[in-house]
């Protein structure tokens, strides 16, 4: 026991001093917290360095699009989003995580990451997109993260095949939807968990793994060590990280995070009025490109300057990338350059001979093997979803 | 909203600045909003709302004033302890100061408004302060459980039973007061007389 007497005498002269200083205190805190909670965070500079933070904590941060020069986003560079943060690390070390399979199967299972290493091994590159990328160009605006252009990057990943696990453990004809749930946690318990599910042709496809692996590297702590769903060409809401249960249901999962949030209507809704009809789940990337140089606000040389970025289709390759610098009333086709894989994306590069001086506007749209374009705006919904309205940057051509 | 005299002069003018472009049915939630409430929401959203999440969260949102108060609802919903009243204060608070038409960029709240607000606590006595165990534990429990875990033993911040700062009541008073990282200033939510029945009851623990 403690020896302290339960009462304690505070002087209130002093009291009152502190609290006066106090105020002063919470206003100026109120600015630092960003830098400082992701400090807290356990955040360090090499995890997630050059990160554009829009929340500190959990950690919500995006990549500077002028890092998309490169075909591969490195994973230190590579945008962080979670609803909770990333859990613990020691419940994820080797020695004690496990994988658990379990639902409408023969054989309800768990895995060890090394039980899992004995499946085929699986690599592809795919690009990995928030949702909510560019939710705020959406008008009227919509609340969520304000994330701009850079919640995307592309990667590859290493894993294995989700439909040779389901075999082992025997999926059951009843089965329709595959569940998923991580480890991370909100800090209060009454916080709805991040719970989703996908239908069972996007779970028993070939290209759809579990990956442990990214760029080559193990997986790191942000971005869902030890292993995390992989859903190439669907937004990144499926990809579920710090993976830990898998369930086979008949019915899609329940809860906040599958039944209201990620969902975008069917039908067209009017502007700025909630969503109150038929809405399905966020699931296939539209066409969108972005571009990666030059900058916003850079200032040119004339002569010739080399526009270049990128552009993806999720499930759909990339047919052709075109740029515009009056307002969308011509366009001048893009050359597809470098890599070309399923889900990854495609880099482009056009040349534009600068000769006057002043202030222009480059825009770039793509269109996909369907004939899909993207338009200058894209639907708008209350959440602010799959934002793929024209990309812009303005650049000032000096005399 | 009644305003004084003397308030008169810092009444926030924060959603009188970027106006170009709002539409008719925005201008609705273009209210001001004075020094004192404007001071005791931005305690709240320090104390109630960055529980789960940084104030960052909130302050890059600009919305409506029914989109601001479907998110109170939501946040009241998963758990933010937040009294009908409060929820009404920052509904209004934030829909002046957030809301669609407001720059990117918002000026800093004025300092000047800042140092002229008087105390939100009740007037207080010289004398000694005494700590009443049996009030702190609820104290505890409404502002700091949830990131201290259930009986302090600890959560998202680090556990407060039998720990060196108890014995160091100066240390924890400041600690208290002024915050430190993520842990938030209670200097405007608490008064000292709910510091020191905290306290009194941490130590019995
Ligand atoms: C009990 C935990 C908790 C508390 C306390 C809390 N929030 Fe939240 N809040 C959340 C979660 C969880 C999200 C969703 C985060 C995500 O998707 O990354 C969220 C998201 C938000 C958003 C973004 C919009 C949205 O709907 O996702 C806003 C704005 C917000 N909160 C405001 C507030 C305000 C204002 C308060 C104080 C009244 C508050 N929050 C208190 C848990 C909380
Ligand atoms: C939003 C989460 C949060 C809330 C709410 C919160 N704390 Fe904390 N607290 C923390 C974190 C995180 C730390 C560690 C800060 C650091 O060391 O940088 C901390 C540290 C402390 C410490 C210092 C511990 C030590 O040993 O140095 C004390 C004392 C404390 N908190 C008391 C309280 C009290 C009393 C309340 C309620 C009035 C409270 N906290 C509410 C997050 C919180």
């Amino acid at each position: 026991m403690n020896e302290e007497p339960a009462s304690r005498s505070l002087s209130r002269r002093t009291l009152l001093k502190r609290v006066i200083q106090g105020l002063g205190v919470t206003f100026a805190l109120g600015h630092v917290i960003p830098r400082v909670m992701a400090e807290a965070g356990g955040v360090s500079k090499n995890e997630a360095d050059h990160l554009i933070v829009h929340v500190a904590r959990p950690l919500d941060a995006e990549t500077p699009v002028q890092e998309f020069v490169s075909y591969l986003t490195p994973n230190s560079r590579f945008f962080v989003r979670s609803h909770f943060g990333p859990p613990p690390a020691e419940p994820l070390s080797d020695p004690n995580w496990r994988l658990s399979v379990s639902g409408l199967v023969d054989r309800p299972l768990t895995f060890t990451l090394q039980d899992l290493k004995q499946f085929e091994e699986v690599t592809l590159t795919a690009v990995v997109q928030c949702s909510g990328n560019g939710r705020v160009f959406h008008r009227p605006k919509v609340p969520g993260v304000q994330w701009e252009r850079g919640a995307v990057g592309n990667a590859q990943w290493a894993g294995v095949r989700l439909r040779d696990v389901l075999a082992q453990a025997g999926m059951q004809t009843k089965g329709r939807h595959v569940q998923f749930q991580g480890a991370d946690r909100p800090v209060v318990a009454t916080v709805p968990l991040f719970i989703r599910s996908i239908p069972l042709e996007k779970a028993l496809h070939p290209d759809t793994i579990l990956a442990y692996e990214m760029n080559g590297r193990p997986l790191p702590l942000l971005h869902g060590a030890p292993l995390r769903v992989i859903t190439p060409g669907w937004m990144a809401d499926s990809c579920t990280k710090w993976l830990t249960d898998i369930t086979v249901q008949a019915e899609e999962a329940k809860g906040y995070y599958m039944q209201t949030a990620y969902r975008v209507p069917t039908t067209p809704v009017e502007q700025g009025i909630a969503a109150r009809g038929q809405s399905i789940p966020v699931e296939a990337m539209v066409v969108k490109s972005l571009i990666a140089a030059p900058q916003e606000g850079e200032t040119l040389k004339s002569g010739p300057v080399s526009i270049q970025g990128v552009a993806w289709g999720g499930e759909v390759k990339v047919a052709k990338v075109e740029v515009s610098l009056d307002e969308g009333k011509t366009w001048e086709t893009a050359r597809l350059v470098g890599e070309d894989h399923p889900y990854a994306w495609r880099q482009w590069q056009l040349v534009w001979k600068a000769k006057t001086a002043g202030t222009f506007t480059i825009l770039c749209r793509a269109t996909d093997d369907h004939g899909q374009t993207q338009s200058k705006t894209s639907p708008w919904n209350p959440s602010g979803y799959l934002w793929n309205g024209w990309d812009r940057v303005t650049i000032t051509v000096a005399a | 909203m009644t305003i004084s005299g003397h308030s008169r002069a810092f009444l926030l003018m924060i959603s009188l600045v970027g106006l170009a472009g709002v539409t008719a049915a925005q201008k609705e939630d273009l209210g001001v909003i004075s020094a004192a409430p404007a001071l005791r929401a931005e305690g709240l959203i320090i104390a109630r709302c960055s529980v789960c999440h940084s104030a960052d969260l909130i302050a890059q949102q600009r919305l409506p004033r029914a989109r601001w108060e479907a998110t109170v609802e939501k946040m009241e919903h998963w758990g933010a302890e937040i009294s009908n009243d409060e929820a009404d204060l920052l509904v209004r608070y934030l829909s002046a100061r957030y809301h669609p038409g407001a720059p990117d960029q918002l000026p800093p709240l004025d300092s000047e408004f800042r140092k002229a607000e008087p105390l939100a606590q009740e007037p207080v006595a010289e004398g000694p302060l005494t700590g009443v165990a049996a009030r702190g534990a609820g104290i505890f429990e409404h502002n700091c459980q949830a990131c201290h875990g259930a009986m302090a033993i600890g959560g998202m911040g680090p556990k407060l039973v039998k720990t060196p700062i108890l014995k160091h009541e100066e240390l924890f008073l400041e600690m208290v007061l002024h915050g430190r990282g993520a842990m938030p200033a209670w200097s405007s939510v608490l008064s000292p007389q709910d510091i020191a029945d905290i306290h009194a009851w941490l130590v019995t623990r």
